[in-house]
């Protein structure tokens, strides 16, 4: 029997896909085509039309990962479970990417690859904690107990996350005035809808492969148990005969 | 109060248990002893670099000795099944974990109390006016390490690479314990004024009631079996 939200994924992931890939290339065409160049970085500016939406969408995950995981206990539903564990890993990848372009960012306009400033630290203590979680799952044998104690490591990290953020950033300002800071560039209308556009795109992208990798993780788990009833099935037939 | 019986019954069997054997804390002396060894040798140490970077030292050192303390707290429970019958003594889980953090917190604290001479007489440090504020910044740091610590502790002892994964989950999670920690303890170090560094005594206070009321929560579901 298969669950009803799977059925629901099936039929709704196509929208979700397709409106992915439109805001995505629309986002990308108003971004890298139609927009000027910065007048202080140039076309190094470009990158944070992947940059950021990247950023949005990785916190965003780690957001309904903590949702998923206060449900789960809450319920116990073993898709929400499945939903976790697929949202875990796309939040990793979404921190690792924006990372990866913050640092590909950082070298052209603050002539380093790394600092450690209040966010770029707090996102590479985020991505230690989902590294974390995703070990964790592969050291436990029992389902139940697995989705169990990946979720009260979730919700901790989750409450964690803003005290992170606020000592990191107290740690860096105290000793030094804060040198970069995208906050003080002010960002006109014609960056803006793009960058909308992205970010819109990248949360879209970000829900169609969770309700692919929610449908894929539930599958196994089902054929897994298929197959391990079957075999419980025709060891006992052949005892009988 | 059945509740309190309990917690008080758990850090009494930790504290005997600790006093017959001598276990842990030896084993967190010695071993943080050792960290000392390694960091003099690290650092080409004069007295000026010693004040910039023994903070930082202290804390590392504080931090490794207490795993090792919280990976024994629930590992010892595994022989003769004392972990089963943990789970299933008919009283609150709260009560259980709040006992066994006050038995590390007790470790941890002790362990801190006496390798602290170690750092003045090997560092030369000159704190005699500054051991009232040390004392609290090292209270306040040891009850937010040692409730998520024994949280973790209780549920890693339950899955295969044990050792490894304790240190691995808890240490991003005390980043802001470690650097208020730090910050703190340099301040005190340098003999600044309190109202200097007082937002990082607040941050660890803030951190211990947090995470204290979000672990006794959470305990439950981790010892659930």
């Amino acid at each position: 029997m298969i669950h009803k939200a799977i059925r629901r994924i099936q039929r709704l992931k196509g929208w979700f896909g397709g409106g992915a890939a439109l805001c995505i290339f629309a986002g990308l065409y108003l971004g890298l085509i139609d927009s000027p160049p910065d007048y202080y970085q140039g076309e190094v500016v470009r990158i944070m039309y992947v940059h950021v939406p990247l950023a949005h969408t990785a916190l965003f995950a780690y957001t309904v990962l903590f949702g998923g995981s206060v449900w789960y206990l809450w319920k116990r539903d073993p898709i929400v479970d499945n939903m976790c564990h697929a949202c875990a890993a796309l939040s990793a990848i979404f921190t690792a990417l924006a990372l990866a372009t913050g640092m590909i960012w950082g070298k052209p306009t603050w002539n380093t690859w790394w600092t450690w400033d209040a966010r770029l630290t707090s996102f590479i203590v985020l991505l230690l904690i989902l590294i974390g979680y995703l070990m964790l799952r592969t050291f436990i044998d029992d389902p139940e107990k697995e989705a169990r104690y990946a979720a009260v490591l979730a919700i901790l990290g989750f409450v964690d996350l803003p005290i992170i953020h606020f000592s990191v950033e107290w740690w860096r300002t105290l000793h030094q005035p804060q040198s970069f800071s995208i906050r003080g560039v002010s960002i006109s209308s014609g960056l803006l809808v793009p960058l909308f556009c992205m970010s819109v795109g990248m949360s879209l992208l970000f829900s169609y492969m969770l309700m692919v990798r929610t449908q894929l993780l539930y599958l196994t788990h089902l054929l897994h148990a298929k197959k391990g009833r079957l075999l419980s099935q025709f060891h006992l037939s052949k005892a009988d005969s | 109060m059945a509740f309190l019986k309990v917690v008080q019954w758990i850090v009494w069997k930790d504290l005997v248990t600790e006093i017959r054997s001598r276990e842990t804390i030896s084993s967190m002396v010695f071993f943080a002893l050792i960290v000392i060894l390694i960091f003099s040798f690290s650092f080409s140490m004069n007295q000026q670099a010693a004040q910039e970077v023994i903070a930082g030292i202290i804390w590392v050192a504080f931090a490794f000795t207490g795993i090792i303390g919280l990976g024994k707290s629930f590992s010892s429970e595994l022989q003769n099944d004392c972990l089963e019958s943990l789970q299933m003594v008919p009283a609150p889980k709260g009560a259980i974990f709040l006992g066994k953090v006050t038995a590390n917190f007790a470790f941890i604290f002790v362990v801190e109390i006496l390798l602290f001479p170690m750092f003045v007489i090997f560092f030369n440090l000159d704190v005699i006016e500054e051991i009232p504020i040390l004392l609290l910044i090292f209270f306040l740091a040891t009850i937010g390490l040692s409730a998520v610590g024994t949280l973790f502790s209780a549920l890693t002892v339950q899955i295969r690479a044990r050792e490894v994964m304790l240190p691995i989950l808890l240490l991003p999670l005390v980043v802001p314990v470690m650097i208020a920690a730090v910050e703190a303890t340099k301040g005190a170090l340098h003999g600044d004024p309190f109202s200097l560094y007082r937002q990082w005594v607040e941050l660890l206070s803030i951190f211990d009631v947090v995470f204290t009321v979000v672990s006794f929560w959470l305990f439950e579901f981790v010892m659930d079996s």
